[in-house]
């Protein structure tokens, strides 16, 4: 029999950061790439990494990913073979509160690792977009027997005030850990690069449970694995740290986490691009999700030789559904449903679910949430001072529209 | 004096630790239950908790569960007659596991063990 490993998934993230992206729906759930929300691709892994027994911890605005699971993931998991999904949301088994940190969450749900006795628990972050075979960190864990294993990724030293900080031996045993430092600890022989913790740990169950407790006794404790569980652990266990192999196989390393609307625009941008970082493509490596039914999207209307009224889309994604009639579209991502009315224009955008631009409406740069109208010769993006008055605009000068926004 | 409480739903055994350790030096508090216990945690500030697990009303499992992270870290030790209970993982947030048995001596021994262990922390 092969080790069973249960993958336990946080996917409670508030996003506040991605505000008003989840005005209404939780991190995880946000739409990302046309099609996808952001578990898809941690979840994509799971399937594509043959990990078949997964607990997803929801809490916050979890109605939209619950739905999305129900509809496009549960499918996947055959019950007869022991295959599960199961959404937990936080359900205050043990006191009062919901989750207060990542290491809280666990301890919350000991309960349902003490039903399904795993020799290994994979804890994952429902937040962020990478490739990765999880059986090859898992042979790394048993190889080394470790206690804990924590998939690092090498990052210019720069950046280190965004992440957790890792400190190996030449053995890449862990031996110290910073949290967001000013002044990292750089890789051995590299003083420009830092190990960064990108929150995949693999644990032995028993010591995960050990950890946990003892964290939830201390009462000083954010309850947190990247600020105490784990820099507690590098003292008395064996913890390692294991260099993220990417599947994605281009030059660098391709692994983000979504975390503000700036990188969340920028990440989607990237997929429109001639030669994106993250391969969508790779048929070795699919990314599911749920898409509704929809017909195939349509153009419309090629007048004088394109010079006149012509429905065209350029260096762009385009979902089913959508109908592009009278209008361009340049370097966007459309998601289903998306209509473009004539002699309208949108640039280096993001359009989600049923947005439709009316009649010589002009956008640039602007991410549209689901199922907003843009009314005819509306101009969005070209005035952020105006914009600012009625739209969040982010620091690089993105403009979001929320979900349920009516324009007149 | 340290002051312990025992927490059990039995009677007649609440009587026998109030002896037993009272001899022993310790100042005993007791409750009947887990809810009684974690009342009298707030009010008598205990060093050490002596609970049994299978109780009516609040078993000793929810008991702890309900002490983490409160209640300034006092040591659990757990008195039971049914050691599967071992297996369950809330348990290991208890600092020991003693049989339950009408002979104190090991009671005492782990009670002793565990009370002089936070004093040298």
């Amino acid at each position: 029999m092969a080790t069973k490993v249960v993958a336990m998934i946080l996917a409670g993230g508030k996003g506040e950061r991605l505000y008003p992206l989840t005005q209404d729906r939780a991190k995880p759930a946000v739409p990302f790439g046309g099609i996808y929300r952001i578990i898809d691709f941690t979840l994509s892994n799971c399937l594509n990494s043959g990990i078949r027994q997964i607990h997803l911890l929801t809490q916050y605005k979890s109605l939209s990913l619950n739905r999305h699971i129900i509809q496009g993931w549960i499918h996947y998991f055959n019950g007869e073979l022991g295959e599960y999904i199961n959404l937990i949301p936080a359900q205050q088994r043990v006191g009062e509160d919901w989750y207060l940190g990542t290491a809280d969450a666990i301890y919350q749900n000991i309960y349902v690792l003490q039903m399904d006795r795993p020799a290994l628990v994979l804890i994952l972050s429902g937040d962020h977009i990478y490739k990765m075979n999880y059986q090859d960190m898992i042979a790394y864990h048993r190889e080394r027997q470790a206690d804990l294993t924590v998939a690092v990724i090498e990052m210019p030293k720069h950046l280190s005030r965004h992440f957790g900080v890792l400190q190996v031996n030449e053995d890449f045993r862990i031996t110290g850990f910073q949290e967001k430092p000013e002044v990292p600890q750089t890789i051995p022989g590299q003083p420009d690069w830092i190990l960064c913790n990108m929150g995949v740990y693999v644990f032995n169950t028993e010591t995960l449970v050990r950890r946990v407790i003892e964290d939830a006794k201390d009462p000083h404790s954010a309850h947190d694995f990247g600020k105490n569980v784990i820099p507690a652990m590098v003292a008395q266990d064996r913890v390692y740290a294991y260099s993220f192999r990417d599947e994605n196989k281009k030059t660098s390393k391709y692994w983000r986490d979504i975390g503000t609307l700036d990188a969340y625009y920028e990440a989607s941008m990237d997929l429109v691009s001639v030669d994106p970082e993250f391969n969508l493509y790779d048929r070795d490596w699919p990314i599911r999700t749920y898409q509704p039914h929809y017909p195939p999207a349509k153009t419309v209307f090629f007048e004088d030789g394109g010079t006149g009224r012509t429905g065209g889309a350029y260096n762009s994604l385009i979902s089913s559904g959508c109908i592009i009639s009278g209008g361009k579209v340049f370097r966007s991502i459309l998601s289903p449903g998306v209509r473009i009315n004539s002699y309208a224009e949108a640039c280096d955008s993001i359009l989600m679910d049923g947005v439709n631009v009316g009649r010589r409406a002009r956008l640039n740069r602007v991410i549209v949430d689901k199922d907003v109208k843009i009314p005819e010769g509306f101009q969005i993006g070209y005035d952020l001072k105006e914009d600012a008055k009625q739209f969040t605009v982010t620091e690089s000068g993105i403009v979001v529209i929320s979900k349920g926004t009516i324009l007149e | 004096m340290e002051r312990v409480l025992c927490v059990d739903d039995d009677a007649s055994l609440l009587q026998l630790y109030h002896d037993e350790l009272t001899e022993e030096g310790y100042t005993v508090i007791l409750a009947k239950d887990g809810k009684e216990a974690l009342k009298k945690l707030e009010k008598e500030a205990p060093e050490i908790v002596v609970m049994d697990i299978r109780m009516p009303n609040m078993d000793g499992i929810e008991t702890l569960t309900a002490m983490l992270g409160k209640n300034r870290q006092i040591p659990v030790i757990l008195n039971t007659a049914f050691p599967q209970y071992r297996d369950n993982f809330m348990t290991w947030g208890a600092e020991a596991y003693v049989i339950k048995s009408s002979d104190l001596t090991e009671l005492k021994k782990k009670i002793r063990e565990v009370l002089d262990k936070r004093k040298t922390k």
